[in-house]
């Protein structure tokens, strides 16, 4: 081989490695807008003897619609957003002893149900493009993954009055084949629970009044007693198909 | 031969005898999307013959296979069919043994469909195909080509010892022939019966 035409293809090699190598390798998170979070951040004040005691009596999990372990790290992320948020005197997780009934505080019930699609079908699809091909077309063909979460936050007040919040995200990332990582996906959820719990805390702050020590005195005959009732099965025997993967 | 069935037998043994020490500290393999696996089997050709009387080789050697993988998707499925896609590449070493002693070598993109619904064990339909080399051609009426293609197609069991620590068995069918780029192309039928480890980070 001439040494100039070794040349030419020793220069294409190199270029064909480097756009592999920055293509690739490529990820990209696309979070869509939460509908009701506002632009500007809601302040408002509380005095410090005015704030009470959050605990959290439950966080429950689904994914894709089944029930699932909820994880300390979610319960741990939402006290983390909760004491940013600056509302409440102490706050305390589902182990933590709750106070007297004399006392005032908050019981916090959490929901948190999130979506997952890795698009399985169009990926089979597209491994087969990038494995005939001798993954040449592993930088050229995207790949996504969606995740999306619903939270539902419960706040009962110590006279039995309670408010509920929700709020909804959801993102894509769009990678390539040697850019799937499982940090890539944990990056995805993070950015989304985060939006949603931002979102989720406006709703509670503007509510600042309503948490406050003053906002309603202690009953003179506290509630003592609670329903206690199973849930009705929400999913039946009959098999369920999808085939995106939900 | 018995060099290879020793080894083969050691590999067996030895996971087994590992999977009792590490099962009581072992966790279910949590695979996600991006989840790496890399992994080496070890196996045995033996010719087989589809049609009677084309080929007329037997040739049969040990076969060593350096593989990577990722996986694509989160699990599908939620019945007996639930499993997860990845897709990969596979060295693949021959050493003929029969007719005479000659080398392959070869790579081929390969793609996974490991079924996850039994907890710790994976079994799971694999497919590679791609270039192979071999001085085997030359030296038998069959082929004359060195330059080849590779395809396989196969089943296989993953059994996970720990969370990112897998023993495979498993058996494939193998085709090499040279897809009509030169004459004669009487393609080489094998089978492969194979065990092998495997590692996920």
């Amino acid at each position: 081989m001439p040494v100039k035409l070794r040349f030419s293809w020793t220069i294409i090699v190199c270029c064909g490695v480097l756009i592999m190598l920055t293509t690739g390798c490529g990820h990209r998170i696309e979070l869509q807008a939460t509908a009701d979070s506002s632009p500007k951040p809601i302040v408002r004040e509380i005095a410090r003897d005015e704030q009470v005691p959050l605990v959290i009596d439950s966080v429950d999990t689904t994914r894709n619609g089944s029930p699932q372990n909820s994880s300390l790290e979610t319960e741990h992320r939402v006290l983390g957003t909760l004491r940013g948020v600056g509302l409440f005197s102490r706050l305390g997780d589902m182990n933590s002893p709750e106070p007297p009934a004399s006392e005032k505080f908050i019981r916090a019930r959490l929901l948190f149900d999130e979506a997952i699609d890795s698009h399985s079908g169009d990926v089979a699809w597209k491994s087969i493009a990038i494995g005939a091909s001798m993954f040449t077309l592993a930088p050229f063909i995207p790949l996504e993954y969606d995740y999306s979460a619903h939270v539902t936050l419960e706040l009962e007040r110590w006279d039995g009055r309670v408010k509920h919040y929700e709020s909804r995200s959801a993102g894509t990332a769009h990678y390539k084949m040697f850019g799937a990582t499982p940090l890539m996906i944990d990056e995805l959820k993070g950015h989304v629970t985060e939006s949603c719990l931002m979102a989720l805390m406006e709703q509670v702050v503007r509510d600042t009044a309503f948490y406050t020590a003053s906002s309603a005195p202690i009953l003179d005959q506290p509630i003592r007693s609670v329903s206690v009732k199973s849930k009705r099965a929400t999913f039946t025997s009959v098999p369920v198909t999808t085939s995106s993967g939900k | 031969m018995p060099y290879l069935a020793r080894i083969l037998i050691a590999l067996v043994l030895g996971s087994l005898v590992m999977t009792n020490c590490l099962y009581a500290e072992s966790n279910s393999p949590k695979i996600t999307v991006g989840t790496q696996e890399i992994g080496l089997s070890v196996g045995y050709l033996f010719a087989h013959r589809l049609v009677e009387g084309k080929s007329k080789t037997k040739q049969s050697g040990p076969a060593f296979m350096p593989s990577w993988m990722i996986t694509l998707t989160d699990p599908i499925g939620n019945s007996w069919y639930r499993g997860q896609i990845s897709l990969g590449g596979e060295m693949v070493y021959i050493q003929f043994q029969e007719p005479v002693v000659t080398h392959g070598v070869g790579f081929a993109p390969k793609i996974k469909y490991s079924f996850v619904a039994l907890d710790r064990i994976h079994p799971y339909a694999e497919f590679a195909g791609g270039p192979f080399w071999t001085d085997l051609a030359g030296n038998i009426p069959e082929q004359h080509s060195q330059f080849n293609f590779i395809l396989m197609g196969g089943l296989g069991i993953s059994y996970f010892m720990t969370e990112g620590f897998a023993i495979n068995a498993g058996y494939r069918f193998q085709h090499i022939s040279n897809a009509h780029t030169s004459k004669p192309n009487v393609g080489l039928n094998s089978s492969l019966p194979f065990a092998g480890f495997s590692f996920y980070f």
